[in-house]
């Protein structure tokens, strides 16, 4: 569905990915785990259409994407982006609505709008109140809903579970499953290693810029290089938190 | 008593026409955090436009005004393509925005000085002068003309924000540019109409000014009341504009009705110093923030 092509991207002077491929397939949940700067985020956003590759190219059912976000959002992709982003100033519903800006089919909106409040049952007792007034975790929610109704097939998350309780970060990763079970593939960049590989089919682990390690998530979750470095389970048991 | 109505009366009838001005540099500075110093510029082309649509033109009066605003529309996206979007394909500090505002400015001031001329020109008299007794009160025709234009322009903007599909998109541009545009918005268009939308209120603007004083290639110095006006209000925030602008037309017009109209100038500057210092967000400033 996703192919990433040999992608190279500079951002803020700094070469953040070089020489990045990687594959998605429809239905598939495929995670991105990598350190703090690994060029993760600068991935997702050059997907999207924010950041240009000096090389490389990226092609979504066998197409090459345009430049412009909005053209990205329209020929299906939807990016939750990280720190949610949620329109404060606006309500809930307004938020939702806004993620069906181009679409004109409005008895399908409304459906998917039913869809989203019965994923989140939680945005449907505040519809009505301001975005900025949610806490962390239903701002988690309100973004994931509005990506939703953008109606794209493919659904990029960066660090969705960034900053929240221990408790609600594995609803997060709930929420995730549920998605996929609507019919969405999922690319989910993700901190959380350990989460996201329990929830994903297949995993690349990013280092400065370069994929590393690629392969079944289990597989990943095995292999002891990424053990010790991003799954903290190492046998000497250095830095656990009691 | 007497005196008090009357000098309210003036006061809000110039303070919507500075709310006129305010919600250009308000809708700017909400979408791009930086306030557009070419607004005057555009305002005082406004001005020009109306004039000369009266006299060379000899359009009738709802005409010259329609030539006026849908110019300056155009005028001020030309200026926000020009002056700002390569800027903002650069994702260039918002000093270079100021810098860039500042340049549009001069230069439109120095080529009207250049083609039209730096002399001061009257518009024709399109109303009568003997003002409209109501009570003991007098009202000048211009005036309630000025006023209930601005109302209605005014409404409709909001209404058109408040309501519309893309006035939602604009909201939402406001708070994040870069989430709008995952929503699947057209972020520059975004930007083009507010930039049409400030401009088409600032033709009006334009032209009441003009007809109530005169138009000279300095007339866009005015506007510095309505910049005022919008920080007074808390930039970024429509009804904080309008609310800003018609509060500093009636205490301006209450300073120079009861000390002296020479302090009627200071008194905008006081107003601006007093409200950086105490409260910099102004009365309806944002200050939402989203959670991390």
């Amino acid at each position: 569905m996703l192919s990433v092509r040999d992608l190279y991207v500079s951002y803020g002077g700094i070469r953040a990915l070089k020489g990045v491929s990687l594959e998605v397939n429809k239905g598939e949940i495929v995670t991105i785990i990598g350190a703090n700067g690994a060029g993760k985020s600068t991935l997702l956003n050059t997907i999207s259409g924010f950041l240009k590759p000096q090389k490389g190219e990226v092609l979504f059912n066998g197409l090459r994407l345009g430049r412009q976000p909005a053209k990205i959002v329209k020929a299906g992709i939807c990016h939750v982006p990280e720190g949610r982003l949620v329109f404060a100033n606006l309500t809930v519903h307004d938020n939702l609505v806004l993620g069906a800006y181009l679409r004109r089919d409005r008895k399908a909106i409304a459906e998917d709008l039913d869809k989203v409040y019965g994923l989140f049952p939680r945005l449907k007792e505040r519809m009505r109140q301001p975005a900025g007034t949610l806490s962390g975790g239903e701002q988690q929610m309100l973004a994931m809903g509005r990506a939703l109704m953008t109606n794209g097939d493919l659904v990029l998350m960066d660090e969705p579970s960034l900053g929240l309780a221990p408790l609600l970060v594995q609803t997060v990763f709930d929420i995730i499953e549920e998605i996929r079970g609507l019919g969405k593939t999922i690319l989910l960049v993700e901190q959380n290693a350990f989460k996201a590989l329990h929830v994903a089919d297949r995993a690349y682990v990013l280092e400065q810029g370069r994929i590393v390690k690629e392969g079944r998530a289990c597989d990943i979750a095995n292999d002891p290089a990424v053990r010790d470095a991003y799954l903290g389970t190492k046998s000497k048991g250095g830095g656990g938190v009691a | 008593m007497n005196q008090l109505l009357q000098q309210l009366v003036n006061g809000l009838s110039i303070g919507s026409v500075y709310a006129l001005m305010a919600v250009g540099y308000s809708l700017v500075y909400s979408i791009m955090n930086f306030s557009n110093f070419a607004h005057g510029g555009v305002i005082m082309l406004g001005a020009y436009f109306g004039f000369f649509g009266l006299t060379l033109l000899k359009l009738p009066f709802a005409a010259a005004f329609i030539l006026a605003s849908v110019g300056t529309a155009v005028l001020a996206t030309l200026i926000e393509r020009v002056a700002y979007k390569p800027l903002r394909d650069r994702k260039a500090p918002f000093l270079y925005f100021i810098i860039s505002a500042m340049g549009a400015s001069i230069l439109l001031e120095n080529v009207v000085i250049a083609t039209i001329g730096p002399t001061f020109r009257t518009y024709p008299e399109i109303f009568a002068r003997e003002p409209i007794a109501l009570g003991s009160l007098a009202i000048g025709r211009l005036d309630l003309i000025m006023f209930f234009v601005s109302a209605f322009c005014l409404a409709c903007l909001i209404l058109f924000i408040d309501k519309t599909r893309i006035g939602k998109a604009i909201q939402a541009s406001a708070y994040n540019m870069k989430a709008c545009a995952l929503m699947g918005v057209n972020t520059d268009l975004v930007v083009l109409i507010v930039f049409a939308l400030g401009g088409f209120l600032a033709g009006i603007a334009g032209v009441f000014f003009g007809m109530k004083y005169t138009v000279y290639p300095q007339i866009g110095n005015i506007t510095t009341k309505s910049f005022i006006a919008a920080v007074f209000g808390g930039l970024g925030s429509l009804p904080g504009a309008v609310i800003g602008s018609v509060l500093l037309g009636v205490i301006e017009t209450l300073v120079a009705g009861y000390l002296s109209s020479q302090f009627r100038d200071l008194i905008a500057f006081v107003i601006l110093i007093g409200v950086l210092i105490v409260r910099p967000t102004g009365i309806m400033g944002k200050t939402a923030e989203d959670k991390a």
